[in-house]
């Protein structure tokens, strides 16, 4: 499993590991009861702490995303797609929520923000 | 679990200095961090646990033996990378480990072949022919050669160059992974160890100050800006409060805490932004009236 960890972020580490499991598993790059990677292998590979991966593994067995069978190790949640895109929603709206707050403080009306969307998409080439 | 290293009571005095007493352990499977000043007693704490000097008092054990001096056999657990690199100066660093491997039945030929090349340490050369780095790196293999359950690595990267020091990182993560070695690791550059610690021990004048979870750390430790007119307020959980007319700058080791004190203030503009683990060591070791043992 490739992770791109960085220590110059504002997010902490074990963050960044949680966030970009979790959108291999939405995404569907990561199929379900595929096998993660020990915690102990995946610290070794990207060089953080036991503790950091332990910890990003804990949130992502609390989000459902991920499940431990004893002595086997942790594999991917078998997610039906509408669990899916109700987990990804949520997700963009907790991470959207300060930036439309503060385009609208900043006098954007719902249709610049909703043009601005359609935009982004339309330039990173996804259609729908 | 037996421990990896437990100190009880550990106490060594100096005229000038004591360290301890100590109370601390460590878990297999962990690596924890001995952060201080230089004349901190960290290099004091290590030469204490292998037996180097005599403490005044106290008991220690490392995987559940006591570190007596008439029944040395714990001291076979211990890969040990000290503050000094003492060799016999007129051998080279082979006839030096040759020498080493005696006294160890799990001595690995192989890896000391496999770490000298990887670290690209020349074991032909008389060790008073090498260089700082390289003396770094003849201990560092003499410390793995028998793949020691306990590491005690004494600001063992000083002197070296950012690709040996990757590729020494490298080998400690690789140690790690079979979840049964432990890693005691002094610097007082938190670079080298911020991301391999799990734990952090926070040691200064011969006091650990703090011990907490690395993780924890990083959660609870905060930055904080906001806005308020009033003067003289004493805030919770906060190790730094700068004024600057209605700004205020706090540094809080439960931002929890200070933000829902900060809310019943009516503060304005409240921003809190995460710290690395540089900036909470400094903080730390400036002096927080606050200490917590686990």
């Amino acid at each position: 499993m490739l992770l791109n960890l960085t220590d110059l972020s504002s997010e902490s580490l074990q963050s960044q590991i949680v966030r970009q499991v979790r959108e291999k598993i939405l995404s569907g790059e990561l199929a379900a009861e595929t096998s993660l990677p020990s915690i102990r292998e995946l610290a070794r590979d990207q060089h953080v702490s036991v503790i950091t991966v332990q910890r990003a593994y804990e949130a992502l067995l609390r989000e459902g995303l991920i499940h431990s069978r004893r002595g086997k190790g942790f594999f991917v949640s078998d997610l039906k797609d509408n669990e899916k895109i109700g987990m990804a929603k949520e997700r963009l709206r907790e991470n959207i929520a300060p930036l439309v707050i503060s385009a609208s403080n900043e006098g954007l009306s719902k249709k610049d923000i909703l043009e601005t969307i359609d935009l982004i998409l339309k330039k990173n080439g996804r259609k729908n | 679990m037996t421990k990896a290293f437990e100190f009880n009571s550990v106490v060594k005095s100096y005229s000038e200095f004591t360290l301890g007493p100590l109370n601390f352990s460590l878990e297999p499977g962990t690596v924890l961090g001995y952060i201080g000043p230089n004349g901190s007693g960290k290099s004091t704490t290590m030469h204490c646990l292998v037996g180097l000097i005599k403490t005044d008092g106290g008991e220690m054990r490392v995987f559940g033996r006591t570190t007596d001096p008439n029944r040395p056999e714990w001291k076979l657990d211990i890969g040990y990378v000290g503050d000094e690199h003492v060799f016999y100066e007129g051998w080279s660093g082979e006839r030096n480990l040759k020498f080493l491997s005696q006294f160890y039945p799990n001595w690995s030929d192989q890896r000391v072949i496999e770490l000298a090349k990887r670290f690209n340490l020349p074991l032909n050369k008389k060790a008073k022919e090498l260089s700082g780095g390289n003396r770094v790196k003849l201990s560092l293999v003499a410390a793995l050669a028998h793949s020691p359950k306990l590491l005690l690595l004494d600001e063992p990267t000083s002197g070296l160059d950012p690709v040996v020091r990757a590729e020494v990182l490298d080998v400690l993560f690789e140690v790690l992974e079979d979840g049964e070695r432990a890693i005691f690791y002094s610097t007082h550059i938190l670079s080298d160890i911020s991301r391999l610690a799990d734990e952090l021990a926070f040691l200064d004048n011969g006091q650990i100050k703090l011990r907490a979870a690395k993780e924890d750390l990083i959660e609870h430790w905060r930055k904080i800006a906001f806005m308020h007119a009033g003067n003289n307020f004493k805030l919770e959980a906060t190790a730094s409060h700068k004024q600057e007319g209605a700004d205020h700058q706090v540094v809080s080791f439960d931002h929890e805490a200070t933000l829902r004190q900060l809310g019943e203030l009516g503060a304005q503009n409240v921003q809190a932004y995460r710290m690395s683990i540089d900036e909470i060591a400094v903080q730390i070791l400036k002096g927080v009236g606050h200490v917590e043992n686990s």
